[in-house]
Protein backbone atom coordinates (compact mmCIF):
# COMPACT_ATOMS: atom_id res chain seq x y z
CA UNK A 1 0.00 0.00 0.00
CA UNK A 2 1.34 3.66 -1.06
CA UNK A 3 0.45 4.81 2.09
CA UNK A 4 2.31 2.81 3.91
CA UNK A 5 5.53 4.29 5.44
CA UNK A 6 5.23 7.37 4.73
CA UNK A 7 3.90 8.64 8.14
CA UNK A 8 1.06 9.97 7.02
CA UNK A 9 -1.70 7.01 7.93
CA UNK A 10 -0.29 6.90 11.81
CA UNK A 11 -3.49 9.21 13.25
CA UNK A 12 -7.26 9.97 12.65
CA UNK A 13 -5.48 13.78 12.73
CA UNK A 14 -3.57 13.96 9.89
CA UNK A 15 -4.19 14.20 6.19
CA UNK A 16 -1.91 13.32 3.73
CA UNK A 17 -0.34 15.53 1.06
CA UNK A 18 -3.54 14.70 -1.47
CA UNK A 19 -6.24 15.55 1.24
CA UNK A 20 -7.33 12.01 2.55
CA UNK A 21 -7.60 9.95 5.99
CA UNK A 22 -5.81 6.57 6.12
CA UNK A 23 -7.40 6.07 9.51
CA UNK A 24 -10.53 6.34 8.23
CA UNK A 25 -10.12 4.01 5.39
CA UNK A 26 -8.47 1.25 7.46
CA UNK A 27 -11.17 1.84 10.00
CA UNK A 28 -13.38 0.95 6.71
CA UNK A 29 -11.34 -2.51 6.09
CA UNK A 30 -12.09 -3.95 9.74
CA UNK A 31 -16.15 -3.76 7.70
CA UNK A 32 -15.09 -4.72 4.82
CA UNK A 33 -13.67 -8.09 6.33
CA UNK A 34 -16.96 -8.45 8.51
CA UNK A 35 -20.30 -9.99 7.95
CA UNK A 36 -22.90 -9.15 5.65
CA UNK A 37 -25.50 -6.78 6.32
CA UNK A 38 -28.22 -6.13 3.82
CA UNK A 39 -31.07 -3.86 4.26
CA UNK A 40 -34.05 -2.89 1.33
CA UNK A 41 -36.88 -0.10 1.97
CA UNK A 42 -39.70 -1.54 0.40
CA UNK A 43 -42.74 -0.04 -0.91
CA UNK A 44 -44.66 -0.94 2.50
CA UNK A 45 -41.53 -1.08 5.05
CA UNK A 46 -38.07 -1.77 5.78
CA UNK A 47 -36.12 -5.34 6.20
CA UNK A 48 -32.86 -5.79 7.47
CA UNK A 49 -30.48 -8.59 7.61
CA UNK A 50 -27.43 -10.49 8.72
CA UNK A 51 -25.97 -13.49 7.95
CA UNK A 52 -24.05 -14.71 11.00
CA UNK A 53 -21.61 -17.49 10.31
CA UNK A 54 -21.18 -19.91 13.20
CA UNK A 55 -17.60 -20.19 13.51
CA UNK A 56 -17.35 -22.47 17.22
CA UNK A 57 -18.99 -25.58 17.56
CA UNK A 58 -20.09 -24.86 21.07
CA UNK A 59 -21.28 -21.60 20.81
CA UNK A 60 -25.01 -21.06 22.08
CA UNK A 61 -26.63 -19.60 18.74
CA UNK A 62 -29.47 -18.21 20.34
CA UNK A 63 -28.23 -16.06 23.00
CA UNK A 64 -28.64 -12.58 23.53
CA UNK A 65 -24.49 -11.90 22.94
CA UNK A 66 -24.80 -13.22 19.52
CA UNK A 67 -27.27 -10.73 18.15
CA UNK A 68 -26.63 -8.81 15.60
CA UNK A 69 -30.15 -6.88 14.87
CA UNK A 70 -30.63 -4.15 17.46
CA UNK A 71 -33.77 -2.46 18.90
CA UNK A 72 -33.25 0.84 19.89
CA UNK A 73 -37.03 2.19 20.21
CA UNK A 74 -40.34 0.35 19.78
CA UNK A 75 -39.80 1.55 15.81
CA UNK A 76 -35.96 1.54 15.08
CA UNK A 77 -33.51 -0.74 14.30
CA UNK A 78 -30.17 -1.38 13.31
CA UNK A 79 -27.93 -4.37 12.07
CA UNK A 80 -24.47 -4.68 12.58
CA UNK A 81 -21.02 -5.50 11.35
CA UNK A 82 -17.76 -5.06 11.69
CA UNK A 83 -15.60 -5.17 14.67
CA UNK A 84 -18.59 -6.09 16.93
CA UNK A 85 -17.58 -4.32 20.13
CA UNK A 86 -17.62 -1.15 18.45
CA UNK A 87 -20.89 -2.08 16.66
CA UNK A 88 -22.36 -2.76 20.25
CA UNK A 89 -21.20 0.95 21.63
CA UNK A 90 -23.07 2.37 18.44
CA UNK A 91 -26.32 0.63 19.38
CA UNK A 92 -26.02 1.24 22.86
CA UNK A 93 -25.37 5.81 21.46
CA UNK A 94 -28.58 5.22 19.08
CA UNK A 95 -30.83 3.89 21.83
CA UNK A 96 -29.86 6.67 24.01
CA UNK A 97 -30.47 8.98 21.09
CA UNK A 98 -33.57 7.42 20.81
CA UNK A 99 -34.65 7.91 24.50
CA UNK A 100 -33.56 11.66 24.48
CA UNK A 101 -35.34 12.82 22.09
CA UNK A 102 -38.47 10.84 23.67
CA UNK A 103 -37.47 12.69 27.02
CA UNK A 104 -37.27 16.21 25.80
CA UNK A 105 -39.93 16.11 22.80
CA UNK A 106 -42.31 13.28 24.07
CA UNK A 107 -42.40 12.05 20.78
CA UNK A 108 -40.57 8.98 19.01
CA UNK A 109 -37.14 9.59 17.57
CA UNK A 110 -37.33 10.40 13.20
CA UNK A 111 -35.27 7.55 11.23
CA UNK A 112 -33.91 10.84 9.87
CA UNK A 113 -32.60 12.46 12.91
CA UNK A 114 -31.55 9.37 14.52
CA UNK A 115 -29.45 8.46 11.46
CA UNK A 116 -28.01 12.26 11.31
CA UNK A 117 -26.99 12.07 15.10
CA UNK A 118 -25.39 8.86 14.83
CA UNK A 119 -23.34 10.33 11.91
CA UNK A 120 -22.04 13.19 13.96
CA UNK A 121 -21.03 11.10 17.02
CA UNK A 122 -19.15 8.27 14.04
CA UNK A 123 -17.75 11.66 12.86
CA UNK A 124 -16.37 13.17 15.87
CA UNK A 125 -13.94 10.02 16.16
CA UNK A 126 -12.71 10.40 13.38
CA UNK A 127 -11.64 14.35 14.10
CA UNK A 128 -8.86 13.74 17.17
CA UNK A 129 -5.59 11.97 17.20
CA UNK A 130 -6.01 10.39 20.96
CA UNK A 131 -9.33 8.67 19.41
CA UNK A 132 -9.99 5.64 16.58
CA UNK A 133 -12.78 5.66 14.03
CA UNK A 134 -15.40 3.65 14.34
CA UNK A 135 -14.40 -0.01 12.99
CA UNK A 136 -18.16 -0.89 12.28
CA UNK A 137 -20.78 0.41 10.85
CA UNK A 138 -24.51 0.11 11.01
CA UNK A 139 -27.60 -0.39 8.39
CA UNK A 140 -30.50 1.56 10.61
CA UNK A 141 -34.25 1.19 9.63
CA UNK A 142 -36.83 3.03 11.13
CA UNK A 143 -40.37 4.58 10.83
CA UNK A 144 -41.50 7.86 11.01
CA UNK A 145 -44.79 8.16 13.25
CA UNK A 146 -45.69 11.28 12.22
CA UNK A 147 -45.34 11.00 8.42
CA UNK A 148 -46.31 7.36 8.30
CA UNK A 149 -42.82 6.62 6.41
CA UNK A 150 -40.08 4.24 6.66
CA UNK A 151 -36.48 5.15 5.97
CA UNK A 152 -33.48 3.18 5.62
CA UNK A 153 -29.84 5.02 6.39
CA UNK A 154 -26.25 3.36 6.28
CA UNK A 155 -23.70 4.81 8.77
CA UNK A 156 -19.99 4.68 7.82
CA UNK A 157 -17.10 4.46 9.84
CA UNK A 158 -16.05 8.26 8.38
CA UNK A 159 -19.51 9.66 9.65
CA UNK A 160 -21.50 9.85 6.22
CA UNK A 161 -25.37 8.51 6.82
CA UNK A 162 -27.05 8.43 3.61
CA UNK A 163 -30.30 7.31 2.90
CA UNK A 164 -31.43 4.06 0.46
CA UNK A 165 -33.22 2.01 -1.17
CA UNK A 166 -31.33 -0.76 -0.66
CA UNK A 167 -27.78 -1.13 1.14
CA UNK A 168 -25.10 -3.50 1.23
CA UNK A 169 -21.90 -3.66 3.90
CA UNK A 170 -20.15 -6.22 5.03
CA UNK A 171 -17.73 -9.09 3.30
CA UNK A 172 -19.20 -9.24 -0.07
CA UNK A 173 -21.19 -6.09 -0.28
CA UNK A 174 -20.32 -5.72 -4.07
CA UNK A 175 -22.15 -8.69 -4.97
CA UNK A 176 -24.91 -8.24 -2.54
CA UNK A 177 -24.95 -4.18 -4.69
CA UNK A 178 -25.22 -6.08 -8.01
CA UNK A 179 -28.34 -8.26 -6.53
CA UNK A 180 -29.78 -5.38 -4.91
CA UNK A 181 -29.77 -3.03 -8.37
CA UNK A 182 -31.46 -6.01 -10.11
CA UNK A 183 -34.58 -5.55 -8.07
CA UNK A 184 -35.11 -2.06 -9.19
CA UNK A 185 -35.69 -0.77 -5.78
CA UNK A 186 -35.63 2.68 -6.61
CA UNK A 187 -38.80 2.93 -9.08
CA UNK A 188 -41.13 3.05 -5.70
CA UNK A 189 -44.07 4.04 -8.00
CA UNK A 190 -43.97 1.85 -10.55
CA UNK A 191 -45.99 -1.09 -11.16
CA UNK A 192 -43.22 -3.54 -10.28
CA UNK A 193 -42.55 -2.10 -7.01
CA UNK A 194 -41.39 -4.53 -4.03
CA UNK A 195 -43.43 -5.00 -0.89
CA UNK A 196 -41.68 -6.33 2.28
CA UNK A 197 -43.22 -10.47 1.82
CA UNK A 198 -40.81 -10.15 -1.63
CA UNK A 199 -38.47 -7.84 0.08
CA UNK A 200 -37.62 -10.24 3.11
CA UNK A 201 -37.43 -13.37 0.50
CA UNK A 202 -35.13 -11.16 -1.92
CA UNK A 203 -32.88 -10.48 1.81
CA UNK A 204 -32.27 -14.13 2.59
CA UNK A 205 -31.67 -14.88 -0.92
CA UNK A 206 -28.90 -12.50 -1.29
CA UNK A 207 -27.42 -13.71 2.29
CA UNK A 208 -27.49 -17.42 0.89
CA UNK A 209 -26.37 -16.61 -1.99
CA UNK A 210 -23.02 -14.75 -0.86
CA UNK A 211 -22.72 -17.69 2.10
CA UNK A 212 -22.50 -20.24 -0.50
CA UNK A 213 -20.02 -18.19 -2.85
CA UNK A 214 -17.49 -17.12 -0.32
CA UNK A 215 -15.29 -20.11 -0.33
CA UNK A 216 -14.11 -19.99 3.43
CA UNK A 217 -17.42 -20.31 4.31
CA UNK A 218 -19.09 -22.84 2.01
CA UNK A 219 -20.47 -25.75 3.87
CA UNK A 220 -20.08 -24.47 6.93
CA UNK A 221 -23.20 -23.52 9.07
CA UNK A 222 -24.70 -20.61 8.98
CA UNK A 223 -27.84 -18.34 10.57
CA UNK A 224 -29.53 -15.68 9.20
CA UNK A 225 -31.21 -13.20 11.60
CA UNK A 226 -33.47 -10.81 9.80
CA UNK A 227 -35.88 -8.03 11.17
CA UNK A 228 -38.49 -5.67 10.05
CA UNK A 229 -40.73 -2.69 10.73
CA UNK A 230 -44.47 -3.07 8.56
CA UNK A 231 -48.10 -3.15 9.19
CA UNK A 232 -47.91 -6.91 10.13
CA UNK A 233 -45.56 -5.60 12.71
CA UNK A 234 -47.58 -3.06 13.94
CA UNK A 235 -45.12 -0.69 12.18
CA UNK A 236 -42.64 -1.86 15.44
CA UNK A 237 -39.20 -2.80 15.03
CA UNK A 238 -39.50 -7.17 15.31
CA UNK A 239 -37.70 -10.00 14.25
CA UNK A 240 -39.12 -11.66 11.48
CA UNK A 241 -41.69 -14.38 12.57
CA UNK A 242 -39.74 -17.93 12.17
CA UNK A 243 -42.36 -19.29 9.96
CA UNK A 244 -42.12 -16.56 7.18
CA UNK A 245 -37.95 -16.86 8.06
CA UNK A 246 -38.60 -20.50 6.77
CA UNK A 247 -40.43 -19.93 4.22
CA UNK A 248 -37.91 -17.26 2.86
CA UNK A 249 -35.50 -19.64 3.29
CA UNK A 250 -36.91 -22.00 1.31
CA UNK A 251 -37.57 -19.79 -1.31
CA UNK A 252 -34.22 -18.76 -1.97
CA UNK A 253 -32.65 -22.13 -2.31
CA UNK A 254 -35.52 -22.90 -4.54
CA UNK A 255 -34.56 -19.65 -6.42
CA UNK A 256 -30.81 -20.18 -6.03
CA UNK A 257 -30.84 -24.35 -7.37
CA UNK A 258 -33.33 -23.22 -10.76
CA UNK A 259 -30.17 -20.17 -11.43
CA UNK A 260 -28.06 -22.53 -11.39
CA UNK A 261 -29.32 -24.92 -13.70
CA UNK A 262 -30.42 -22.33 -16.23
CA UNK A 263 -25.88 -21.50 -16.27
CA UNK A 264 -25.69 -24.69 -16.56
CA UNK A 265 -27.81 -25.28 -19.60
CA UNK A 266 -26.69 -21.85 -21.05
CA UNK A 267 -23.37 -22.82 -20.93
CA UNK A 268 -24.15 -26.18 -22.73
CA UNK A 269 -26.08 -24.11 -25.41
CA UNK A 270 -23.24 -22.19 -25.77
CA UNK A 271 -20.71 -24.63 -26.37
CA UNK A 272 -22.88 -26.43 -28.11
CA UNK A 273 -23.68 -23.37 -30.23
CA UNK B 1 13.45 -1.79 15.57
CA UNK B 2 9.30 -2.19 15.88
CA UNK B 3 8.22 -5.28 13.74
CA UNK B 4 5.83 -2.62 12.28
CA UNK B 5 4.44 1.23 12.90
CA UNK B 6 1.02 0.17 13.26
CA UNK B 7 1.43 -1.87 16.51
CA UNK B 8 2.23 0.28 19.28
CA UNK B 9 -0.80 2.14 20.08
CA UNK B 10 -4.21 1.03 20.39
CA UNK B 11 -5.66 4.13 18.74
CA UNK B 12 -4.05 3.10 15.13
CA UNK B 13 -5.64 1.24 13.04
CA UNK B 14 -3.34 -1.20 10.68
CA UNK B 15 -4.08 -1.21 7.02
CA UNK B 16 -5.60 -4.30 6.78
CA UNK B 17 -8.32 -3.15 9.14
CA UNK B 18 -6.51 -4.74 12.28
CA UNK B 19 -5.89 -3.43 15.89
CA UNK B 20 -3.03 -4.89 16.86
CA UNK B 21 -2.18 -3.67 20.42
CA UNK B 22 -5.75 -5.51 21.27
CA UNK B 23 -4.74 -8.65 19.18
CA UNK B 24 -1.16 -8.60 21.43
CA UNK B 25 -3.85 -8.29 24.39
CA UNK B 26 -5.38 -10.91 23.47
CA UNK B 27 -2.17 -12.95 23.63
CA UNK B 28 -1.53 -12.16 27.10
CA UNK B 29 -4.37 -14.34 27.31
CA UNK B 30 -2.50 -17.48 26.18
CA UNK B 31 0.37 -16.97 28.76
CA UNK B 32 -2.02 -17.65 31.85
CA UNK B 33 -2.68 -21.29 32.82
CA UNK B 34 -5.84 -22.53 31.71
CA UNK B 35 -9.11 -22.33 32.66
CA UNK B 36 -12.08 -24.64 31.43
CA UNK B 37 -16.02 -23.98 32.09
CA UNK B 38 -18.99 -26.26 30.47
CA UNK B 39 -22.59 -26.20 31.66
CA UNK B 40 -25.42 -28.92 31.88
CA UNK B 41 -29.04 -27.75 32.21
CA UNK B 42 -28.73 -27.27 35.56
CA UNK B 43 -25.25 -26.57 36.52
CA UNK B 44 -22.25 -24.45 35.67
CA UNK B 45 -18.45 -25.49 36.60
CA UNK B 46 -15.52 -23.88 35.97
CA UNK B 47 -12.11 -25.36 36.47
CA UNK B 48 -8.87 -23.90 36.40
CA UNK B 49 -4.66 -25.00 36.67
CA UNK B 50 -3.34 -22.85 39.30
CA UNK B 51 0.42 -21.99 38.90
CA UNK B 52 2.80 -21.53 42.03
CA UNK B 53 5.68 -19.27 41.70
CA UNK B 54 8.13 -21.08 43.81
CA UNK B 55 8.06 -24.33 46.19
CA UNK B 56 7.63 -22.25 48.67
CA UNK B 57 4.53 -20.30 47.83
CA UNK B 58 1.02 -21.08 47.37
CA UNK B 59 -0.35 -21.20 43.99
CA UNK B 60 -2.34 -18.94 43.03
CA UNK B 61 -5.83 -17.84 43.14
CA UNK B 62 -7.41 -18.84 39.59
CA UNK B 63 -11.74 -18.60 40.57
CA UNK B 64 -12.87 -15.52 42.17
CA UNK B 65 -16.34 -14.72 43.34
CA UNK B 66 -18.60 -12.03 42.23
CA UNK B 67 -21.90 -12.88 43.79
CA UNK B 68 -23.57 -16.18 45.08
CA UNK B 69 -24.68 -16.81 41.71
CA UNK B 70 -21.68 -15.91 39.71
CA UNK B 71 -17.44 -16.67 39.88
CA UNK B 72 -15.24 -16.17 37.20
CA UNK B 73 -12.10 -18.21 35.80
CA UNK B 74 -9.49 -16.24 34.93
CA UNK B 75 -6.53 -16.43 32.53
CA UNK B 76 -3.96 -14.03 31.78
CA UNK B 77 -3.20 -10.85 33.58
CA UNK B 78 -4.07 -11.15 37.60
CA UNK B 79 -4.31 -7.96 38.58
CA UNK B 80 -6.02 -6.83 35.51
CA UNK B 81 -8.76 -9.65 36.26
CA UNK B 82 -8.84 -8.12 40.23
CA UNK B 83 -9.82 -4.84 38.57
CA UNK B 84 -12.73 -6.73 36.71
CA UNK B 85 -13.54 -8.99 39.40
CA UNK B 86 -13.88 -6.07 41.53
CA UNK B 87 -15.97 -3.76 39.00
CA UNK B 88 -18.35 -6.82 39.05
CA UNK B 89 -18.90 -7.69 42.27
CA UNK B 90 -19.84 -3.87 42.66
CA UNK B 91 -22.15 -3.99 39.86
CA UNK B 92 -23.57 -7.08 41.42
CA UNK B 93 -23.75 -5.00 45.15
CA UNK B 94 -25.52 -2.08 43.36
CA UNK B 95 -27.80 -4.35 41.68
CA UNK B 96 -29.17 -5.57 44.76
CA UNK B 97 -29.29 -2.26 47.03
CA UNK B 98 -30.86 -0.37 44.12
CA UNK B 99 -32.85 -3.08 42.44
CA UNK B 100 -33.13 -5.51 45.55
CA UNK B 101 -32.60 -8.34 43.00
CA UNK B 102 -29.41 -10.22 41.94
CA UNK B 103 -27.55 -8.79 38.64
CA UNK B 104 -28.30 -10.80 35.69
CA UNK B 105 -25.56 -12.10 34.50
CA UNK B 106 -26.61 -11.16 30.70
CA UNK B 107 -26.72 -7.52 31.71
CA UNK B 108 -23.33 -7.38 33.60
CA UNK B 109 -21.53 -9.07 31.09
CA UNK B 110 -22.38 -6.71 28.44
CA UNK B 111 -21.22 -3.62 30.70
CA UNK B 112 -17.62 -5.67 31.12
CA UNK B 113 -17.76 -5.97 27.62
CA UNK B 114 -18.30 -2.75 26.66
CA UNK B 115 -15.79 -1.70 29.57
CA UNK B 116 -13.08 -3.51 27.70
CA UNK B 117 -14.28 -2.09 24.53
CA UNK B 118 -13.50 1.51 26.13
CA UNK B 119 -10.43 0.73 26.16
CA UNK B 120 -9.48 -0.21 23.16
CA UNK B 121 -10.73 3.32 21.37
CA UNK B 122 -9.12 5.94 24.07
CA UNK B 123 -5.53 6.62 24.01
CA UNK B 124 -5.34 6.93 28.11
CA UNK B 125 -5.39 3.47 28.65
CA UNK B 126 -4.53 0.15 27.60
CA UNK B 127 -6.29 -3.04 26.89
CA UNK B 128 -6.94 -5.68 29.70
CA UNK B 129 -4.69 -8.16 29.40
CA UNK B 130 -7.28 -10.47 30.35
CA UNK B 131 -9.69 -13.06 29.27
CA UNK B 132 -12.56 -14.40 31.48
CA UNK B 133 -15.03 -17.64 31.56
CA UNK B 134 -17.96 -16.43 33.65
CA UNK B 135 -20.13 -19.35 35.10
CA UNK B 136 -23.56 -17.53 36.38
CA UNK B 137 -27.26 -18.75 36.88
CA UNK B 138 -29.70 -16.26 35.69
CA UNK B 139 -31.54 -15.44 39.04
CA UNK B 140 -34.90 -14.89 37.49
CA UNK B 141 -35.21 -18.48 34.91
CA UNK B 142 -32.71 -20.27 37.10
CA UNK B 143 -30.81 -21.18 33.95
CA UNK B 144 -27.20 -21.63 34.16
CA UNK B 145 -25.10 -19.40 31.91
CA UNK B 146 -20.79 -19.95 30.72
CA UNK B 147 -19.74 -16.58 29.16
CA UNK B 148 -16.19 -15.44 28.05
CA UNK B 149 -14.71 -12.23 27.44
CA UNK B 150 -12.00 -11.31 25.26
CA UNK B 151 -9.59 -8.09 25.38
CA UNK B 152 -11.03 -6.77 22.75
CA UNK B 153 -14.23 -6.34 24.40
CA UNK B 154 -15.78 -9.49 22.47
CA UNK B 155 -18.45 -11.47 24.40
CA UNK B 156 -19.90 -15.01 23.69
CA UNK B 157 -21.84 -17.53 25.49
CA UNK B 158 -21.01 -20.86 24.97
CA UNK B 159 -22.14 -24.53 25.82
CA UNK B 160 -18.20 -25.22 26.46
CA UNK B 161 -14.95 -23.66 26.72
CA UNK B 162 -11.86 -23.27 27.55
CA UNK B 163 -9.05 -20.09 27.70
CA UNK B 164 -5.28 -20.07 28.41
CA UNK B 165 -1.89 -22.12 27.67
CA UNK B 166 -2.26 -25.35 26.17
CA UNK B 167 -6.34 -24.87 26.52
CA UNK B 168 -6.30 -26.18 22.67
CA UNK B 169 -6.38 -29.54 24.43
CA UNK B 170 -9.45 -28.98 26.60
CA UNK B 171 -11.32 -27.50 23.84
CA UNK B 172 -11.07 -30.37 21.81
CA UNK B 173 -12.06 -32.71 24.62
CA UNK B 174 -15.31 -30.38 25.00
CA UNK B 175 -15.80 -30.35 21.48
CA UNK B 176 -15.70 -34.00 21.35
CA UNK B 177 -18.37 -34.44 24.61
CA UNK B 178 -20.25 -30.88 24.77
CA UNK B 179 -23.19 -32.77 23.74
CA UNK B 180 -23.75 -35.08 26.62
CA UNK B 181 -22.83 -32.19 29.08
CA UNK B 182 -26.87 -30.86 28.91
CA UNK B 183 -28.42 -33.87 30.74
CA UNK B 184 -24.68 -34.51 32.65
CA UNK B 185 -24.86 -34.53 36.41
CA UNK B 186 -23.14 -31.69 38.60
CA UNK B 187 -20.81 -34.28 39.61
CA UNK B 188 -20.40 -35.75 36.10
CA UNK B 189 -19.60 -31.67 35.15
CA UNK B 190 -16.97 -31.63 37.74
CA UNK B 191 -14.70 -34.85 36.60
CA UNK B 192 -15.34 -33.44 32.63
CA UNK B 193 -13.60 -30.29 33.68
CA UNK B 194 -11.20 -32.36 35.47
CA UNK B 195 -10.40 -34.23 32.16
CA UNK B 196 -10.34 -31.28 30.46
CA UNK B 197 -7.48 -29.79 32.15
CA UNK B 198 -5.39 -32.60 32.44
CA UNK B 199 -4.31 -32.21 28.72
CA UNK B 200 -3.60 -28.95 29.75
CA UNK B 201 -1.00 -29.45 32.73
CA UNK B 202 2.70 -28.62 30.92
CA UNK B 203 4.90 -31.35 30.28
CA UNK B 204 6.14 -33.03 33.82
CA UNK B 205 3.53 -31.79 35.84
CA UNK B 206 0.27 -33.17 36.60
CA UNK B 207 -3.47 -32.32 38.40
CA UNK B 208 -3.16 -32.39 41.71
CA UNK B 209 -5.70 -31.75 44.59
CA UNK B 210 -2.79 -28.72 45.01
CA UNK B 211 -2.79 -27.22 41.82
CA UNK B 212 -6.51 -27.96 40.86
CA UNK B 213 -9.25 -25.50 41.34
CA UNK B 214 -12.99 -26.34 40.91
CA UNK B 215 -15.99 -23.84 41.29
CA UNK B 216 -20.03 -24.66 40.70
CA UNK B 217 -23.22 -22.81 40.48
CA UNK B 218 -25.89 -24.04 40.25
CA UNK B 219 -30.10 -24.15 39.73
CA UNK B 220 -30.35 -24.79 44.03
CA UNK B 221 -26.55 -24.46 44.64
CA UNK B 222 -24.79 -20.95 45.62
CA UNK B 223 -21.31 -20.29 44.55
CA UNK B 224 -18.91 -23.00 45.83
CA UNK B 225 -15.38 -23.87 46.01
CA UNK B 226 -13.47 -27.07 45.79
CA UNK B 227 -10.00 -27.15 46.48
CA UNK B 228 -7.39 -29.80 48.22
CA UNK B 229 -9.36 -32.73 49.74
CA UNK B 230 -12.23 -31.79 48.62
CA UNK B 231 -10.96 -32.69 45.18
CA UNK B 232 -9.49 -35.36 45.64
CA UNK B 233 -12.32 -37.82 45.23
CA UNK B 234 -13.07 -36.27 41.80
CA UNK B 235 -9.64 -36.58 41.07
CA UNK B 236 -9.80 -40.23 41.67
CA UNK B 237 -11.84 -40.94 39.43
CA UNK B 238 -9.56 -39.16 36.10
CA UNK B 239 -7.47 -41.33 33.92
CA UNK B 240 -4.30 -39.18 34.60
CA UNK B 241 -2.10 -38.63 31.42
CA UNK B 242 1.64 -38.21 31.90
CA UNK B 243 1.58 -38.78 35.77
CA UNK B 244 4.20 -41.48 36.91
CA UNK B 245 2.50 -43.94 38.92
CA UNK B 246 -0.21 -43.35 36.61
CA UNK B 247 1.10 -44.12 33.62
CA UNK B 248 2.36 -47.36 34.62
CA UNK B 249 -1.22 -48.14 35.44
CA UNK B 250 -2.45 -46.87 32.81
CA UNK B 251 -0.14 -47.55 29.97
CA UNK B 252 -0.85 -51.40 29.22
CA UNK B 253 -4.68 -50.13 28.60
CA UNK B 254 -3.85 -48.43 24.98
CA UNK B 255 -7.64 -48.00 24.47
CA UNK B 256 -8.47 -46.19 27.57
CA UNK B 257 -5.95 -43.85 26.68
CA UNK B 258 -7.12 -42.99 23.47
CA UNK B 259 -10.62 -42.75 24.99
CA UNK B 260 -10.95 -40.47 27.70
CA UNK B 261 -13.44 -41.40 30.13
CA UNK B 262 -17.29 -41.17 29.34
CA UNK B 263 -18.67 -40.34 32.71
Amino acid sequence: MASSGSGYDLSAATFSPDGRIFQVEYAGKAVENAGTVIGIHAKDGVVLGVAKPLYHKMIVPTTASYKRIHTVDVHAGVATTGFLPDARVLVGRAQEEAADWQEHYGSKVPPHVLADRLGHYVHYFTLHGALRPFGASCVLGGYDVDTKECGLYMLEPNGAAYKYYGVATGKGKQVAKTELEKLNLHKQDAESSMDVATAVKNVAKILILLHKENKDSDGKPMELELSWICEASKWKHAPIPKDVLTAAKEWANEQLEEEDEDDEEEEEAMEEG
Amino acid sequence: MFRNQYDTDVTVWSPEGRLLQVEYAMESVKQGSACVGLRSNSHCVLGALKRSVSELSWHQKKLLEIDDHMLVGIAGLTADARTLAKYMRNECLHNKYVYGTPMPPHQLMADVADKHQRTTQTYVRRPFGVGLLVASVDPLTQKPHLYQTCPSGNLYEFYASAIGARSQSARTYLEKHHETFGDASRDDLIVHALQALVGCVSGDDELTKENASIGIVGKDEKFTLLEGDALQPFLDRLELKGGDDDEEEAGDDAAAEAEPMET
